[in-house]
């Protein structure tokens, strides 16, 4: 097991190191011209110049990188380039914002993934083919499409939830839980579309096999058969098919929290690259990549706790 | 030709002080609070809670009394002498007088922003009195008594100053604190009430919260749900709605000129361009009308005048509108006169993303006259870089106008940094020159014999001034004042 949680990290520095080299070079490439969104469409050239220089724009792009990387082991992600503050603490409020809609989304998703992959498995019939219809039209509808019209009737019709804003939990969790139901919702449908479906193509097959028959005999009870046993077995594909709708959900927070005015890790990234601003988008493709790569450790162990022929591979 | 419309009420008519009521209003994030870092406009809104300027705008943009009482220059127009309100102290129990006055604009200078390059011709400040203070400066300069009145002329404490943390840790003599308890950097930062402050009545909010808000939508569903006060939807297309949810909205002028810009008058890339004729041929060809109101739903005129952001500006004229009517016939007869019957090529920057119903309908009509439009794509931060350097021609983009002045210096002048490729036209500078030079009606005859010579030699081609949806909540109106990009705080009601 050392073994294998050893390899996986030594991928995910890989992983880490590579992306962020990447996204460096690339935003370098279009940094020209951030001094002048700094200092203003009228400021003279010299400010221009000055102010490049002052973010060390002169400098080549590999010592630039590498200053970063120095910085960022040491946990020191630098300063945005147009608000001064320390990327650190601009995001440090950014990332509870993002972890929760990912988080909720994710506990969410497994609760109504299951039972409804349950439910349409083990009852089959018309409620298995209302089931999948549901969960195929739900896979078809775009996150934002769906946000837009829950922030539209839900708060801005109705007023049961806001429309917009975040509450942090450790303010008032009540204000915490109805700020993040709508964007959660919107994130949540499609990873439940595909994953439900997975959920209940298991446990279809695994039912049809001879343990469960054998379990069947034993009179062991329903719910303890399809929960305990079968659900099992089903679980390794549809924890698959989880955490890879799991890294498509954090891309999704990127629209949804525009949608309602979130200002999580996506709308930061997005303004961020929008501006060129070069440290912001760094820290955020550094966090994102730390959560994408513990989503992945989580799931491989999971998978090696439900699976053990995995552990000693 | 064109006024700020507000819909659906919203008369601004004053209210008693309410000082339960908190002011919400929804905007994009700031810069820090230093005046030196600023750029005027949007970012006023995180700085008019705290900070007082020197003067204030009146409705039509001129100064008014505000921390200066009064200001003359001399003849030469070159040093300019303010008398300070006296009694007023900032937050932190420094004096407000002529020294804070010189730190503050010594300190504000000294940056590299756009409000810093606004002291540019700020030689030296000089305490003439405890509550007097000069300001030499090294020519003459229309634009710096009006420029006092946002962030160039906002007065930090001094002692905030020096101890270096005023980005993040405001201290001002205006109507609100920070509240740093309340405030999330980058997210949303509370304002209390100043309980010292000099002048309340016009700050009738107990608290001011300011959320970030990065999208037009959400801020249009957070005040149709009633959780922010006022805020830019931006686009003038969602004012309606606004408008049938019972929101006020302002059609606010942004201090932007939508223009095709024409950069190379010389000739250097596209001989062409030298001539006049050919000039005037373009903006014959622009169905200006068409274009500006799909763009604007027409709530504001074409127009073919750079002068224009302002219409009270007594620069303006509406009789120059007439003069580029849309007439293709007319415009291939000049192209034949110029030697370009067969019309030309040229490469311009793709705004297709950003104003998609201008870059067609512009390629479409000078397509129809032989003007061949070879669109550039690319990241609209490397736009800037590549006009900048004069790698265009010419190309469309809104550009920051503002005041006359700002014009002339920005854009008009042989080394404006928005006249690329330096053409220099002397009847221009020396118009110019004499703008600076002199002040009341003998100044306005210049410039309006300057914006004439524009026209006619059709500098560039405008299209519109830029505005877009300023929306406030049922139960608060705000006033929009020239050459600002929002409205300002002191302009904010609760609804009668």
């Amino acid at each position: 097991m050392l073994k294998f949680l050893a390899r996986r990290l030594a991928g995910a520095v890989v992983l880490v190191f590579a992306v962020t080299a990447l996204t460096f070079t690339a935003m370098s490439a279009i940094s020209g011209s951030v001094a002048r969104q700094i200092v203003g469409q009228t400021a003279s050239a010299a400010d221009v110049q000055a102010k490049a220089a002052e973010l060390g724009l002169d400098r080549p792009v590999w010592l630039r990188y590498g200053q970063w990387l120095g910085g960022a082991i040491h946990g020191e992600l630098g300063r945005s380039w147009f608000s001064g503050e320390s990327v650190g603490s601009l995001l440090g409020g950014k990332v509870p914002i993002t972890v929760s809609l990912v988080l909720a989304s994710v506990v969410l998703s497994v609760v109504v993934s299951v039972a409804i992959g349950v439910a349409a498995a083990v009852r089959g019939g018309w409620i298995d083919r209302i089931l999948q219809t549901l969960a195929v039209a739900g896979f078809s509808f775009p996150s934002f499409v769906l946000g837009l019209l829950l922030a539209l009737v839900l708060a801005v019709q109705l007023g049961w939830l806001p429309a917009v804003g975040y509450q942090p939990f450790t303010e008032d969790p009540g204000l915490w839980l109805a700020s993040i139901t709508l964007p959660t919702i919107a994130l949540t449908v499609q990873v439940v579309a595909a994953t439900s479906q997975q959920v209940r193509g298991s446990m279809v097959d695994v039912l049809q096999s001879d343990f469960v028959r054998t379990l069947r005999s034993r009179g062991i009870s329903a719910p303890s058969l399809y929960l305990r046993h079968v659900l099992r077995s089903a679980a390794p594909p549809a924890l698959t098919v989880l955490g890879l709708q799991t890294i498509g959900l954090i891309g999704g927070t990127v629209v949804v929290e525009k949608v309602f005015g979130l200002l999580g890790l996506g709308t930061a990234i997005v303004s961020g690259s929008t501006q060129g601003d070069l440290p912001v988008v760094m820290g955020v493709v550094a966090i994102m990549v730390v959560i994408v790569v513990v989503i992945n450790l989580a799931l491989d162990l999971a998978y090696a706790w439900l699976n053990p022929k995995v552990r000693t591979s | 030709m064109l006024a700020a419309t507000a819909a659906c009420g919203g008369s601004g008519g004053s209210a008693a002080p309410a000082d339960s009521k908190t002011l919400t209003i929804a905007t994009s994030d700031g810069l820090g609070f230093d005046p030196k870092d600023a750029q005027p406009g949007y970012f006023d809104q995180y700085l008019q809670p705290v900070y007082d300027s020197l003067v204030r705008p009146d409705a039509k943009g001129n100064p008014s009394p505000n921390l200066a009482t009064s200001w003359q220059y001399d003849a030469n127009r070159t040093t300019l002498t303010m008398r300070l309100r006296s009694g007023v102290t900032f937050t932190d129990g420094t004096p407000f007088d002529a020294q804070a006055v010189k730190a503050n604009l010594e300190h504000t200078k000294s940056g590299t922003s756009t409000t810093a390059g606004q002291l540019a011709l700020v030689d030296t400040v000089t305490a003439t009195g405890a509550d007097q203070v000069a300001l030499h400066l090294t020519k003459p300069d229309p634009s710096l008594l009006p420029n006092l009145g946002a962030s160039a002329g906002m007065m930090a404490s001094p002692k905030a100053i020096a101890g270096g943390r005023l980005k993040t840790d405001p201290v001002g003599t205006g109507p609100y604190t920070l509240d740093a308890s309340a405030t999330t950097s980058g997210s949303s930062y509370t304002f209390v009430r100043n309980p010292g402050y000099w002048n309340k009545a016009d700050y009738p909010f107990g608290r001011v919260v300011v959320k970030v808000v990065t999208d037009g939508t959400a801020i249009l569903n957070g005040l149709r749900s009633g959780q922010f006060s006022a805020g830019a939807i931006l686009s003038t297309k969602d004012g309606p709605t606004a408008e049938k949810a019972g929101l006020h909205v302002l059609y606010y002028p942004n201090g932007d000129l939508e223009a095709l810009y024409f950069y190379d008058k010389a000739g250097t890339i596209v001989p062409a361009l030298a001539n006049p004729k050919v000039r005037q041929a373009i903006n014959f060809a622009i169905n200006r009308d068409a274009i500006v109101k799909a763009r604007t739903l027409g709530k504001v005129g074409p127009t073919t005048q750079m002068f224009s952001i302002s219409a009270d500006n007594g620069i303006y004229d509406p009789a120059l509108d007439t003069a580029y009517p849309y007439d293709p016939a007319k415009a291939r007869q000049l192209l034949t006169e110029a030697g370009y019957p067969n019309g030309f090529e040229v490469t311009v920057p793709d705004w297709s993303a950003v104003a998609p119903e201008v870059m067609a309908p512009l390629n479409q009509d000078l397509e129809a006259i032989g003007i061949r439009l070879k669109l550039d794509a690319g990241p609209q931060l490397q736009v800037y870089t590549n006009t900048l350097q004069g790698k265009y021609a010419m190309g469309w983009q809104p550009y920051d106008d503002n005041r006359p002045w700002d014009l002339t210096q920005y854009q008009l002048k042989t080394d404006a940094p928005w006249n690329p490729l330096h053409y220099n036209d002397p009847t221009v500078n020396q118009l110019i020159g004499q703008i600076q030079l002199s002040e009341g009606d003998q100044q306005l005859q210049y410039y309006r014999q300057l914006n004439r010579y524009l026209v006619e030699q059709a500098w560039s081609a405008p299209l519109s001034p830029a505005i877009f949806a300023y929306a406030t909540a049922k139960d608060v109106t705000a006033s929009p004042v020239a050459y600002t990009k929002r409205p300002p705080l002191w302009t904010y009601r609760p609804a009668a």
